[in-house]
Formats: structure tokens, C-alpha cells, sequence
């Protein structure tokens, strides 16, 4: 795509514009992880279901425009927002199994290297159809036939490409709860990085530049099914093993923490 | 009709969705609105600094439901040649299907450009250019401000407007220096210095509402039926920075009377922002 063609539908700045050379950051590794997680921690999850969407019983709300379900998702400095709507009139008829679509941006401020284009790159279509193929396997889309469930997703702030799509997977998950969409089991998403013949769980951006190897997993622990799984870059065969065995596991810890916000949400 | 009858009851909820106008007419002909507030009331607004740390300035600003989040991004460029010591501020604004199922995936709709257009508008007396400058004739900070739009419930301009206000407050442009030799320029992020604006806005919209009722801060249901709207943007000093009316017909005095709460609305606005 040509970044220097002028989009006429928005403001313009100059056409082309760089990042200035910011002094050296220091090997994220240097001492123990910076925010001195253990290899196999998680960051820390915030959730919360239903900020977009609006109760049924709740008539200050304008609901007409409201999506069925919606989530935000923290983890760290990663924040993720998404809303599903659905189902709904599906846009091909006589399909006996419903569809499931999906939408993934970036904000334009949401890398912390340069400001992304606000037209949608090819990564971006790309991470939708990851997400899309990770998600599907979960709902009972025979259960809807003729209609569509399509999520929005808009990353707010990253921090770690991987871990970034597994946030975003989380997030899909429990506003798809939100929703009332009938599914068999939530999903529950990890990733790691390999430094130094090392696996180290939910990279940040600086660590996940000097990992040797990425894994993303998508995972339905009560099923016990792995529903996506990608592996980026150099390893053996052994070490990928060990790396599934690790994901899957600390999934099944996400998944607890996602259950757990999912109650709070329904006590609440 | 059944309503109007009497003959059929409702759950309130179903008379809602199937008589929206008539909904909102009860309310309003009792010189109140469905969610409690007064004509002249406006919702509870907070505003928050610095929430992305992947943005050189930021701000999360909540309206009542609506919620914007703004990220202003710092890149360096080449000054246009007849200006060659100022920089540059673009501002657009993201209205995705996220927000509100009244938006399509895709181009910015006509709503976007326009409010994108007009924030620019709005903005481009409020940064001093010139400060922008790294070295003159040869690069210069471009600033790229974006305001993404997480849910909307009406007054998305206001949102839009403070939650800029707040992000271009709260940048902190890197020390940057140009090696004239290799035409590299390099940033310094230990020492930052934050961006001084010359003039703060504050927003107040009003809605004409069944083209009878001036109400001000619409939310998404009473913007539905509005057949007018008016916003007035004041500066730090209470003078006007701009009027824009769009619509229906109002009257003047109801015009001025809309200054005048602006002028309230600018306080609240102001104690909001800190």
C-alpha cells in the first residue's frame, strides 16, 4: 500500500515523518525482569464486562445503539476494548451454521514505536483473522443459522505484539459471556517468548524484542482444546513441546481469573 | 397509538423502544428528562491525564456513558517550506463500530471528517507552532493527536474537545537536538518539556429536542430526536471561541441564555481538568 498517498478523508500532517533516535534503552533482562515477575508470571488482569453494552433492566441507558456485549481487558500496560454485536441478520442467507466475524485495531498511539497509519495495515487484517480462527472453534455457531456475531476490537495500548493478541483474545472471550452467546467453553489465551533457550511468559514489548521465539496459544480449558496456535521464529522441536506444556498451563490460570471476573460481573 | 389510547399497558422498557418520541415527550412536557436531570444540567464528567504510556500525551475523558480516550504522538519532520519554523498538529477523530452500532466499519463517516475538521479548526490557535521547532528550516515536531471514540452516548463533541484539551496539557516533547552533520535528530526522554498551550477551550452543546425543547448535554436517545443543536466554546478568559449551530430553528435570546450556561459549564469543566 502507498503510505504516501493523501487520504483525503482526514486531517493531514507532513507526509513523511520519523521517529527521532531516542537514547538506548538497557537489556530488559539486565537484572531479573523489570517489573520483577517471575519467568512464568503473568502480568496482572483487570476486567470488566459490560461497559459498552447496556442491562436490560437499566432504562437511564440508552440501549438503541448499544452493542449485545462488551468487555475491557487490562493485563499490565496492555488495554484492550471490544464490543460484539450479535446475532444478528447475517449478510449471506441460507447458511446452516452462523458466522462469526471480527475487527482488530490498533489506536494510533497505541505502539510505542512509530504512530500507526490510520489506514488499516495488513498486520492488522492479519491478527483479525488469527483472532477470528481462535475464537470460532468455541461458539456453537450451528446453534445460529442465517445470522452473524460480529466483535469489534480496538487496542488502546500495547506492550508485546504476543501478548498483545492474547489480551485480545481475552477480551473476546468474556464480552462474548457478556453477550449470552452460546458457546461450549470461554477461550483463554497466553503467550510467551523464548530468551536465551528460556521460555518467559507474557512479554513485554522490550523483552519480546530480544526474544528469540514467540508462541501465542488459545486454549478452552474445561474442553481441553487447543483452539489456535502460532510459533514465531527458532526453536527445536523439544522446546516447542515445553512451550505448549507451559502455555497450556498458565491458560488454564487465566482462565480462573477470567471466570472469576465473569461471576463478579453476574453477582454484581 | 395503542399509548395514546390508554386501552394497551407497556412494560416501560417496550414503550421505550416502540414510541421513542412519545417516550421522550412525557418526560420533557413535565420539564424534566428520562434520566433525571434538569434541562440546563449536564452529566458528570471526568477527565483523566497521561492514562498511555505508549503516547508522548494522553487523556481518558467520561461524559456521563460517553468515552473518549486521546493519544498524541510526537514525530519529527521536515517544516513546510514557507513556514520553515513551525511544526505541525493534526487532530482526527475515530467513530468505529465499536462505540455505537450507528457507525460502520471503515472510511471515517461524513459525522468523523466533519468533527475531525472542526476540532482541527478549533485547535490550531492553541498550540504556538513556532514551539514545535527543533531547528529551523530543517525539522520541527508533528504532532498527531487522536481521539478514539470507546462508547458513545450523545455529546460526543464535548467529549472530543475536552479529552484534547486535556492530552495537548499533558504532552511532554523529548529534548531533541538535529546533528547537522548526518541530519539525524536525536531525543532525550529524561528530559522532557511540557507543551504550553496559549488558549484552553471548554465545550458546551445543547440540542433542540422535538424542535421545542433546549436541553443541554444530549445523550444518544435524545440526539436521536434532535432536530437542532448548538455548541459554544469558550477560551480560559469566558470569551467566545466559537458557535456553531447546526438545524432548527432558535431563538436568539435562547441562543444568549446558552452562553450564559456555557460560562457554568466552563467552571465545572475547568474543576475537571484540574
Amino acid at each position: 500500500m502507498a503510505t504516501n498517498a493523501m487520504d483525503r478523508r482526514r486531517i493531514n500532517g507532513p507526509q513523511r515523518t520519523v521517529e527521532p533516535i531516542y537514547s538506548k534503552d538497557t537489556d530488559p533482562f539486565a537484572s531479573g525482569r523489570k517489573d520483577s515477575r517471575s519467568l512464568d508470571q503473568v502480568r496482572p488482569i483487570y476486567m470488566k464486562t459490560g461497559p459498552l453494552s447496556t442491562q436490560a433492566n437499566d432504562l437511564s441507558a440508552s440501549s438503541a445503539a448499544a452493542a449485545s456485549g462488551s468487555a475491557f481487558y487490562e493485563q499490565g500496560n496492555i488495554r484492550v476494548s471490544c464490543a460484539v454485536y450479535g446475532p444478528r441478520q447475517g449478510r449471506k442467507s441460507n447458511t446452516r451454521m452462523g458466522s462469526f466475524d471480527c475487527d482488530f485495531r490498533y489506536a494510533p498511539f497505541s505502539c510505542s514505536w512509530k504512530k500507526r497509519s490510520h489506514v488499516r495495515g495488513a498486520d492488522e487484517k492479519e491478527i483479525s483473522l488469527m483472532l477470528e480462527h481462535a475464537i470460532a472453534p468455541a461458539i456453537r455457531l450451528d446453534a445460529y443459522p442465517k445470522a452473524c456475531i460480529d466483535a469489534f476490537v480496538t487496542v488502546i495500548e500495547s506492550d508485546g505484539k504476543s501478548a498483545t493478541i492474547a489480551a485480545a483474545i481475552n477480551c473476546i472471550s468474556a464480552a462474548l459471556v457478556d453477550a449470552g452467546i452460546e458457546m461450549y467453553d470461554s477461550v483463554a489465551a497466553c503467550s510467551m517468548g523464548l530468551w536465551e533457550s528460556q521460555w518467559v511468559a507474557d512479554c513485554s514489548q522490550a523483552e519480546e524484542n530480544v526474544s528469540s521465539s514467540t508462541m501465542i496459544i488459545a486454549y478452552m480449558p474445561s474442553a481441553d482444546e487447543v483452539t489456535y496456535m502460532l510459533q514465531h521464529g527458532k526453536t527445536s522441536p523439544d522446546q516447542t513441546d515445553q512451550a505448549v506444556q507451559t502455555c497450556i498451563n498458565m491458560c488454564t490460570r487465566v482462565y480462573a481469573v477470567l471466570c472469576r471476573g465473569l461471576q463478579a460481573s453476574i453477582s454484581e | 397509538m395503542a399509548s395514546t389510547t390508554g386501552q394497551l399497558t407497556f412494560a416501560i422498557e417496550t414503550f421505550k423502544r416502540i414510541h421513542p418520541v412519545e417516550f421522550q415527550r412525557r418526560f420533557l412536557s413535565q420539564q424534566t428528562r428520562h434520566d433525571g436531570r434538569a434541562f440546563d444540567e449536564f452529566r458528570n464528567t471526568q477527565v483523566v491525564k497521561g492514562t498511555i504510556s505508549t503516547a508522548h500525551g494522553s487523556s481518558t475523558v467520561r461524559i456521563g456513558n460517553t468515552t473518549m480516550v486521546c493519544g498524541i504522538k510526537a514525530e519529527v519532520s521536515e517544516p513546510d517550506v514557507s513556514r520553515p519554523n513551525e511544526g505541525f498538529l493534526t487532530t482526527n477523530i475515530d467513530l468505529s463500530p465499536m462505540c455505537s452500532a450507528s457507525y460502520r466499519p471503515g472510511a471515517p463517516s461524513e459525522e468523523a471528517q466533519v468533527c475531525s475538521e472542526h476540532l482541527f479548526r478549533l485547535f490550531s490557535g492553541c498550540v504556538d507552532l513556532a514551539a514545535l521547532c527543533i531547528e529551523k528550516g530543517q525539522a520541527v515536531w508533528a504532532l498527531a493527536a487522536d481521539v478514539v471514540c470507546l462508547k458513545s452516548d450523545g455529546n460526543i463533541m464535548d467529549a472530543a474537545i475536552i479529552a484534547l484539551l486535556a492530552a495537548l496539557e499533558d504532552v511532554q516533547l523529548p529534548q531533541a537536538s538535529l546533528d547537522s552533520v548526518t541530519g539525524v535528530v536525536s531525543a532525550d526522554k529524561t528530559m522532557a518539556k511540557r507543551l504550553q498551550l496559549q488558549r484552553r477551550l471548554f465545550p458546551a452543546s445543547f440540542s433542540l429536542v422535538d424542535d421545542a425543547y433546549l436541553v443541554a448535554d444530549a445523550d444518544d436517545a435524545e440526539e436521536r430526536l434532535a432536530t437542532g443543536s448548538l455548541l459554544v466554546v469558550l477560551d480560559g478568559n469566558g470569551k467566545l471561541a466559537n458557535v456553531w449551530k447546526r438545524g432548527s430553528f432558535i431563538g436568539r435570546d435562547a441562543i444568549a441564555r446558552c452562553v450564559e450556561e456555557a460560562q457554568a459549564r466552563r467552571n465545572a469543566v475547568a474543576k475537571a481538568l484540574k
